[in-house]
């Protein structure tokens, strides 16, 4: 049986990987693949990177209602794919991880790439994208206290993420078309996407001012209501 | 035995004075089915929630619980999760998971049974309770009825010894309601499980229920076998109109004692053996000239998709100014898709529609939504954005002064804090705002209670004298005989037969009213209970009666 | 009749990670050939044809990714043309056409893994690795239906209320927004009744397991084995320079030995076994079929 039924053996899991499977696959790329390495080593280092956080969710105690906030915003993120041109993603898991915790954050980015893709095609870029939007997020949650307290800072992360997402998924383009990394292949990747780069700041910033207020209203409500 | 214990249980909510729960005190025996009923905000949910560990709210309580012998506090955490099912109203919010079994898995799950258990106790209950059909469905294919039908699956799949359930069918169709309430007569009966629920449609509830009680601000008021309760309910108009139609007959015509009947076979027997049969049917309503058309529908064909049937085929509908028109008919029949076509939001590929006789097409610019057609959706959530009610209003353009009802003490309140009946009313006032002259409603009734519904009809009454045309879709066939002027009944598409509701509920068979149900064969043209009792009156009692 | 989908989720998994990964990590001609060969036969065999529109997409995005690189790069000695002053040569044209078919290859592998991974599937391999995850993408997944329903659903009443129209761009995007953040109070706020529910059935009581619907038989281990097998063939081959190609100045390819042929045959029976298994059980069907 493959299942990783029991919990030592999950834990032995989440040892080896960040400190002998990331590593190991770093070295083995380098000698087996030679000039094909970057592609192979991100792609492996992506994967298990993500791997490596989802696990670590499942170690420790999550309430109900946590775990419905987070699947009630990585749905919203999903569904908000299908607006024209304005994409909520990289805001709805800022606003996440800003109000509870990164972790939540990095689930929240990671599962709704993974997830939207079912619905906007999967493939290779899939890690990818899952630990770009995952690290948008846990970098919020690191930045919560400033960003909740300054608008223009949200707004500021808001475009930075942008940008760091763009020029992220354009590194995965050219190693995946050239297998290794080509300078002169990234400028021109960076300079075809900059009408993508713009829709994700401009989106970023948009569904941030909008859902600033009102997110943080009602999460408070729900805690004074409720408990959460 | 004695499965629960209540002794002089007490709750006050956090930041209130008035307890929601004051000195309630009762058991209940294994394989009981009590009844739990009262006005919204009598403590209903309150009580029975405080029943059930996990979702007990935060505030102040007193007095003891027992669960089989043991205090609540007391059970085991896993005790406390299997041993008491809770079903709540919104048969899609209880919903945790995408798949009808991993739903029903959900909580054997968490209690991290074996894997053979599990396999086990998923199927067999999908096939005690006929739900095996679904087993690989996703859950959003599934109907209202079906959803809440699988929250009870899957609740049951836990194997509990007490079953609490709070208001399980105020959000389902009078069809889907029959349902699930036999699929809960069939677990008290066959598996003698004890049952306690909430519910103020007890029309087919009562008649199966060992035990009536009844709450008012917080006490139990009433306790007892439901015949006694009903007859000692006599003097409280607004408890009397939730309770079956039979029983309302039976108190409103003065009769008291133990013999009260309780269904619609009992009520049939009850008029025959008391009443004698001289005038068949109250004398008819004049009817009013006819007023110049509304509303116009000539052959009007539409489906979502190129490749998908028909959803409206061949409707043709007249519904004149001035008028409560109400629009009944089963699930897929075409109603709710009507009233989006008569709004513009579907555009038919063939057929006309008219609109105080002008072409629908040639209402320019959003001039349809100003002034003149309105259109109140199913579920109200969806037109709330703002903080306050307040703010909900003013978005609009909403005057206090010109609201037809009073909502001044809601205006600082959330609008996801009011109950269902007032969130009804500040959708009405959000949509009342741009002036229709035609109003259309969908399931305007759904989960609001008896008492509530009986306001709303009043308003409605108000509006149409007002001079407002009104179109409802419902499923409510009580609604339609109280407050129509005219119905219609869809099926497939179009509509297969309009008339007064007199002419309507006395000709339909099976899709009547309860008084209908009654009546037929022995009096004719009864569409509710208040023209059956009338009627009885006039034909007075027979001699040999009693 | 038993079909590849059949197979164990895991199974499936490894094995089309085998399959998709041989295809991208090595930079070789006939591998990618054969790859792609295998990657269209498959899809094509379960989708009965597919769609007309994604095959021509396809190969429309094959022949924008082959040609951008001799655009670009202008490295190799074979000149073919001069265009805007700029050489364009074989060498270049011919990594192109490598990169084109890997990338294609790829797609292509991963079309029909979507396919395959229904939400059943997706669940059961999460549920593997943690089963509190696997409940998050359950519950997600419902979410995601429920709120395109609620999307609509709000969009009309919307509409209904005369706030926007649907004719320009700027009011679709406001009515977007609009319904965005009414969907967002009404999903949080109907979430604590989920929650509830949860709590009700004993969410928490202790570390839950996830309930599988799956178990690994002999054929699905002999599929993981299979494909972890070939594919360390051709590792092999990769790290010992069998399948090494230079492209610049001049395409050679060092393919002669023992260990290239057998690469090739490996990464043969890798990319079309389960197109081999759906013809082996269609036949089989049909006998049986006719003998009953």
């Amino acid at each position: 049986m493959i299942v990783i039924r029991s919990k030592t053996a999950r834990d032995v899991l989440r040892c080896v990987i960040p400190f002998l499977l990331i590593p190991a696959v770093v070295l083995l790329g380098a000698a087996v693949f030679s000039e094909k390495r970057h592609a192979f080593v991100s792609l492996a280092v992506a994967g298990l990177s993500v791997v490596l956080f989802l696990t670590g969710f499942e170690r420790q105690k999550t309430g109900s209602r946590r775990l419905v906030i987070v699947s009630v915003m990585t749905a919203l993120a999903v569904v908000g794919r299908f607006i024209p041109v304005l994409k909520p993603v990289a805001a709805v898991t800022i606003m996440t991880a800003i109000y509870l915790g990164g972790e939540s954050g990095f689930l929240v980015g990671a599962m709704t790439a993974l997830i939207s893709n079912f619905y906007f095609g999967q493939g290779p870029w899939t890690p990818f994208q899952m630990l770009a939007w995952g690290l948008i997020g846990l970098f919020a949650g690191l930045l919560a206290d400033p960003l909740r307290r300054s608008r223009v800072l949200l707004l500021v992360y808001g475009v930075v993420s942008g940008i760091f997402y763009s020029m992220t998924m354009d590194i995965w383009t050219v190693m995946w078309y050239g297998g290794g990394f080509d300078p002169q292949l990234y400028k021109s990747a960076i300079i075809a996407a900059i009408p993508h780069t713009t829709a994700y700041v401009v989106s970023n910033v948009v569904f941030l001012a909008l859902m600033a207020d009102p997110f943080g209203e009602k999460l408070d409500r729900l805690r004074v209501k409720y408990g959460v | 035995m004695e499965i629960l214990a209540v002794k002089e249980l007490s709750f006050t909510y956090p930041q209130t004075n008035a307890p929601a729960v004051s000195d309630v005190s009762f058991s209940v025996r294994r394989g009981e089915l009590v009844t739990v009923c009262g006005a919204t905000g009598s403590g209903k949910s309150t009580l029975l929630r405080l029943l059930k560990r996990e979702l007990s709210p935060l505030g102040e309580q007193s007095g003891t619980l027992l669960f089989s012998g043991t205090p609540l506090p007391g059970l085991s955490d896993r005790d406390s999760a299997s041993r008491i099912g809770f079903v709540m109203q919104d048969p899609e919010q209880q919903i945790v998971t995408d798949k009808v079994w991993h739903e029903l898995a959900f909580g054997l799950e968490n209690l991290a049974l074996p894997q053979q258990t599990i396999a086990l106790r998923t199927a067999e209950t999908a096939s005690w309770l006929g739900i095996s059909d679904w087993y690989d469905r996703d859950v959003a294919e599934l109907s209202g009825g079906q959803k809440q039908i699988l929250n009870l699956a899957s609740v049951m799949a836990m194997q509990p010894d007490l079953l609490i359930l709070d208001e399980p069918t105020a959000q389902l169709d009078p069809i889907a309601a029959a349902e699930f309430i036999n699929a809960l007569k069939k677990l008290n009966t066959e598996l003698s499980l004890t049952v306690i629920i909430a519910e103020h449609r007890l029309g087919e509830l009562i008649p199966i229920s060992d035990r009536l009680m009844v709450l008012e601000e917080g006490r139990l008021i009433f306790d007892g076998e439901p015949r006694s309760v009903i007859s000692q309910l006599r003097s409280r108009p607004e408890l009397m109109c939730a309770m079956p139609a039979a029983a309302q007959l039976y108190t409103s015509l003065g009769f008291t004692g133990e013999d009260c009947p309780l269904t619609v076979r009992e009520g049939r027997n009850f008029i025959e053996q008391h009443f004698r049969r001289k005038i068949k049917s109250l004398p008819r309503k004049e009817t009013p000239a006819p007023a110049p058309p509304a509303l116009e529908l000539e052959d009007v064909f539409f489906r979502y998709d190129k490749h998908s049937p028909d959803i409206l085929r061949g409707l043709t509908l007249t519904v004149r100014t001035g008028e409560i028109f109400c629009i009944l008919g089963g699930n897929g029949s075409g109603k709710t898709t009507a009233l989006s076509a008569v709004s513009g939001i579907i555009r038919p590929y063939s057929g006309t529609i008219r609109i105080f006789g002008r072409r629908l097409r040639e209402y320019k610019n959003q001039s349809l939504y100003r002034e003149c057609l309105a259109l109140m959706p199913q579920d109200v959530r969806t037109m709330f954005l703002r903080p306050t009610v307040r703010e909900e209003l003013s978005e609009h353009g909403a005057e206090l002064p010109d609201i037809p009802f009073d909502i001044s003490q809601l205006l600082d309140k959330h609008p996801y804090d009011l109950s269902g009946g007032e969130q009804q009313l500040v959708g009405l006032a959000k949509v009342l705002a741009a002036k229709p002259k035609l109003l259309l409603m969908d399931e305007p009734t759904k989960g609001l209670d008896s008492h509530a519904k009986l306001r709303f009809i009043s308003l409605l009454r108000k509006l149409r004298n007002s001079g407002m045309t009104i179109v409802a879709v419902t499923h409510d066939v009580e609604l339609a005989a109280q407050c129509a002027d005219r119905c219609a009944m869809f099926f497939l598409g179009t509509s297969v037969s309009v008339g007064t509701p007199d002419e309507f509920f006395g000709g339909n068979n099976f899709y009547t009213t309860a008084a209908g149900r009654m009546s037929r064969g022995y009096y004719e043209n009864v569409p509710d209970v208040a023209s059956l009792a009338e009627l009885c009156r006039l034909n007075g009692e027979r001699e040999d009666a009693r | 009749m038993r079909s590849f989908s059949d197979f164990d989720p895991i199974a499936l998994t490894v094995y089309f990670f085998a399959a998709a990964g041989s295809a991208m990590f090595c930079m070789e001609p006939v591998n990618a050939v054969i790859s792609l060969l295998g990657a269209v036969t498959l899809y094509v065999v379960r989708s009965r044809g597919g769609k007309l529109r994604t095959h021509l997409w396809s190969a429309g995005l094959f022949v924008v990714m082959a040609l951008v690189n001799p655009v670009i790069t202008h490295n190799g000695k074979t000149v073919l043309f001069v265009f805007n002053d700029d050489p364009i040569t074989l060498e270049s044209l011919i990594f192109g056409l490598t990169s084109a078919t890997v990338i294609t290859a790829v797609l292509y592998w991963f079309m029909t893994f979507s396919q395959i991974m229904t939400s059943d599937r997706l669940l059961y391999v999460f549920g593997a690795l943690s089963p509190k995850l696997a409940l998050v993408l359950s519950m997600t997944l419902r979410y995601v239906r429920l709120f395109r329903r609620r999307w609509r659903q709000t969009q009309q009443t919307q509409r209904a209320l005369g706030l926007y129209k649907d004719d320009n761009i700027i009011d679709s995007i406001r009515g977007g927004l609009r319904v965005f953040s009414i969907m967002m109070t009404w999903s949080l706020e109907s979430g604590i009744t989920t929650a509830d529910s949860m709590a009700a059935r004993g969410y928490g009581v202790c570390r839950r397991t996830s309930f599988r619907r799956y178990r690994i038989r002999r054929a699905d281990a002999a599929l993981i084995a299979v494909s972890l097998a070939l594919l360390a063939v051709i590792c092999t081959g990769i790290a010992l320079g069998a399948l090494h190609t230079d492209f610049y100045p001049e395409f050679t390819l060092h393919s002669s030995g023992t260990l290239t042929v057998l690469c090739h045959i490996s990464c043969f029976v890798l990319a079309f076994l389960p197109s081999a298994f759906e013809a082996a059980e269609a036949i089989k069907w049909k006998y049986l079929q006719s003998r009953s």
